[in-house]
């Protein structure tokens, strides 16, 4: 009977996506109640999946599954939850319904944008739950073209722009994924997930088609992953996107894409083909190497928020992409928590930046001088979660950072010199973050007029309104401001910034949610 | 009828020699471009034709051609429709057809007049309608303790058959001809219609085609 949850995760945001545009007609503002009951009803499905797997143990070996139509396994569509997937479940639930709080003040308005949303939100669900390959395609595109709408949604000639981009890369992307499934299906005759396992070892790790499949499949899911040479999307989508679109398409779709890699890579190919495959692992250690680097110094060179955040992305899931093919247990497991954390993180900090962009206007890295003083606790949300990003203990970032360097360097004491290099790339990465977060930070709590001598809060309050029509000169207080900050994304702001702390107490029990995953993969 | 240095051909440009757009005096004295190069003492050069303000004008040849063709695009495209679950084709093929029917119709006699007729209720119905029936029997067989999409629980005769032709003919072929048919009106109405509640319904309804169409492949 649980295995009737999968479906119905994927179905009813669907179905609910439906809802918005046959009663927006009537109804003028359907659309946001439709969305939250939604994604609440999701929180509750993902938490009893979660509940099944961690807790009472799958019903079978691979987790639970679900046969659609009934149809046997190397033949009909499963859909399968194990440990990997049903935290992701969880963090797309939580984060779906966590933007709602924030999109319901800040917009984007009218219906047909939540019929997007739960568009989006259902292709997530997919992604995360699917177990054939040409399924995992069709949750690709459903994600990819309700986000170039979601991106295009405020109507502005820019992000009209970025999302044309988007959609040219992304279609791309979709391709090769697409012709990579098809020469693995032209060596197997399979597209099952489990069924291939064991489909490509018979026909050999060593053959052409399967290799080719492999490096396809692992290209076009770096343009959705965005990994450096192939980021070019990324920024200007993040960037010009309306705020609330940002924060759900930053913490959800890339990671997406980056799961998808992991789970086809362990899956489906297994280890045994990574070990078999030097060259496409060196590849991809070197790819993973680059945009690692790159996407940290070009980071710390932007003056946009969000522009600086999304090339951080770019290096955060180069080092997603490098535990991936770094294939020991720690750097997996530190792949996993990374994933699933840079994930929280970039919700929070996009929540945080859409936030001080409601409430204050500020867009570039300039306009936050001395803001610690008007919003002190809204920068020190953003703070805490950008020293999580960094790494700074204890948070999840840390965690994932750790694990993924301590993977690396297991793996150089074997010899592998690539895998040095990761680590060694690795650290001067948190560097460079280090470097931009400071910035950030001096920018707060240390830069800007100096309001002078006498009462500092009240005068400066009054004294500098760049935007906003109605200053409101009150004393420093956090939520009351030219533009009254939302109480209640606030408090999710809060909350996430409190589990990215709280978490990063959390490396063993971690090691033990997911050590019987490792164990099947590795 | 303006000097137009953009719209005149390379030919042009050859025949004016190293006179080209720079030399602005110089081609304000004389005409910019002999009307009769073009080869055609009849007809004049292109860049002479004023551009119509209004793209469509009525063709008694089109009009006539589009009455006699579309009722057989039609047919074929509900053909291709309902033969879909035993020989090529499917909703997705028939669908696509059904709509070319609605573009070539716009085409002939207007945009504005078909958006008339068929308009964005029967558009929006056409997309969520399909959704809802698709997954109204795919839940059936969740409902019914089976799986999703499980054909054989459905309480009709021939379940597994119907079942499928259900999906294909009742769910797919309409949300995809809706969405096409959507977006080509959308697209026809250009970006800057900034009111239009119903052009944003239609791009939520594009990309709710990609979500169930695609769900069954």
């Amino acid at each position: 009977m649980s295995d009737l949850l999968l479906p119905l995760a994927i179905v009813v945001p669907i179905l609910a996506a439906t809802l918005p545009l046959l009663f927006g007609p009537r109804y003028d503002r359907i659309g946001w109640p439709i969305a939250a009951i939604t994604t609440v009803s999701l929180v509750g499905i993902a938490a009893s999946i979660a509940r099944i797997v961690f807790v009472e143990g799958p019903p079978t070996e691979y987790g639970i599954v679900h046969e659609l139509g009934g149809w046997q396994r190397p033949y009909g569509i499963e859909l399968v939850a194990d440990e990997l997937s049903a935290s992701l479940v969880v963090l797309v639930a939580l984060v779906a319904a966590g933007t709602l709080v924030f999109s319901r003040v800040a917009g984007p308005r009218g219906n047909a944008f939540y019929s997007g949303y739960l568009l989006l939100t259902g292709g997530l669900m997919g992604i995360s739950l699917t177990g054939d390959l040409f399924n995992l395609f069709v949750f690709l595109e459903i994600v990819g073209l309700t986000t170039y709408a979601l991106v295009a949604a405020d109507r502005s000639g820019a992000s009209a722009y970025a999302s044309i981009k988007y959609l040219l890369v992304g279609t791309v992307g979709a391709s090769l994924y697409l012709v990579g499934v098809g020469y693995t299906f032209l060596a197997t005759g399979s597209l099952n997930m489990i069924d291939l396992q064991a489909t490509i070892a018979t026909v050999g790790y060593g053959d052409p088609l399967i290799r080719a499949g492999y490096a396809l499949i692992v290209v076009g899911l770096s343009l959705k992953i965005a990994v450096f040479p192939l980021h070019v999307w990324q920024p200007d989508a993040y960037q010009r996107a309306p705020d609330a679109v940002t924060t759900v398409i930053a913490a959800l779709v890339s990671t997406s894409a980056a799961y998808a890699l992991l789970r086809i890579t362990y899956t489906v190919f297994t280890v045994e083909f990574l070990a078999a495959n030097d060259g496409i692992t060196n590849a991809m250690l070197l790819a993973a190497g680059v945009s690692i680097l790159v996407g940290s110094v070009l980071a710390a060179m932007q003056s946009d928020l969000k522009r600086l955040f999304a090339y951080s992305s770019v290096a955060q899931f180069g080092m997603i992409v490098a535990a991936i093919a770094l294939a020991n247990e720690t750097a997996l497991l530190g792949g996993i928590i990374h994933l699933l954390g840079h994930g929280l993180l970039k919700f929070g900090l996009f929540l945080a930046v859409g936030l001080l962009a409601y409430g204050y206007g500020v867009r570039r890295v300039a306009d936050l001088a001395s803001l610690a003083r008007r919003a002190p606790y809204l920068s020190g949300a953003f703070v805490v979660l950008g020293l999580a990003l960094v790494g700074i203990p204890p948070s999840i970032g840390l965690l994932g950072k750790w694990y993924i360097a301590l993977g690396a360097v297991e793996a150089a004491g074997g010899g592998d010199l690539a895998a040095l290099g990761i680590a060694a790339v690795m650290l001067v990465s948190t560097l460079f973050t280090l470097a931009y977060v400071a910035r950030i930070i001096e920018q707060l709590y240390f830069a800007g007029a100096d309001p002078g001598p006498g009462d500092a809060g009240s005068t400066a309050s009054a004294a500098d309104g760049p935007t906003g029509p109605g200053t409101l000169a009150q004393p420093d207080g956090g939520r009351t401001e030219q533009r009254d900050v939302p109480t209640g994304a606030f408090v999710v702001l809060v909350v996430v910034a409190l589990i990215a702390v709280g978490l990063g107490f959390a490396g063993f029990a971690a090691a033990d949610l997911f050590g019987p995953f490792l164990g099947r993969m590795i | 009828m303006s000097d137009t240095p953009g719209a005149g051909s390379d030919v042009d440009d050859a025949a004016a020699g190293s006179g080209d757009a720079s030399d602005a005096p110089d081609v304000s004295d004389r005409p910019p471009i002999e009307p009769t190069y073009s080869g055609h003492d009849d007809r004049p050069h292109l860049s002479q034709i004023q551009r119509q303000q209004t793209p469509y004008t009525e063709s008694q040849v089109i009009m006539s051609t589009v009455k006699v063709v579309a009722p057989f695009a039609l047919t074929f495209g509900l053909f291709v429709t309902f033969h879909g679950a035993d020989s090529p084709g499917g909703g997705f093929q028939g669908g696509a057809i059904a709509a070319a029917v609605v573009l070539m119709i716009a085409f002939a006699f207007g945009i504005d007049a078909t958006r008339e007729w068929f308009t964005n209720v029967v558009v929006v119905g056409l997309a969520v309608g399909g959704v809802l029936v698709f997954g109204g029997i795919g839940l059936v067989g969740l409902v019914d303790g089976g799986t999703f999409l499980e054909y054989a629980r459905l309480p009709i005769p021939h379940p597994v058959k119907y079942g499928m032709e259900g999906v294909e003919i009742l769910g797919i072929a309409p949300i995809v001809a809706g969405v096409l048919v959507g977006l080509f009106f959308l697209l026809a109405a250009g970006f800057d219609d900034r009111d239009g509640a119903g052009t944003e319904t239609e791009i939520a309804d594009a990309t709710t085609d990609d979500a169930t169409t695609e769900d069954d492949r």
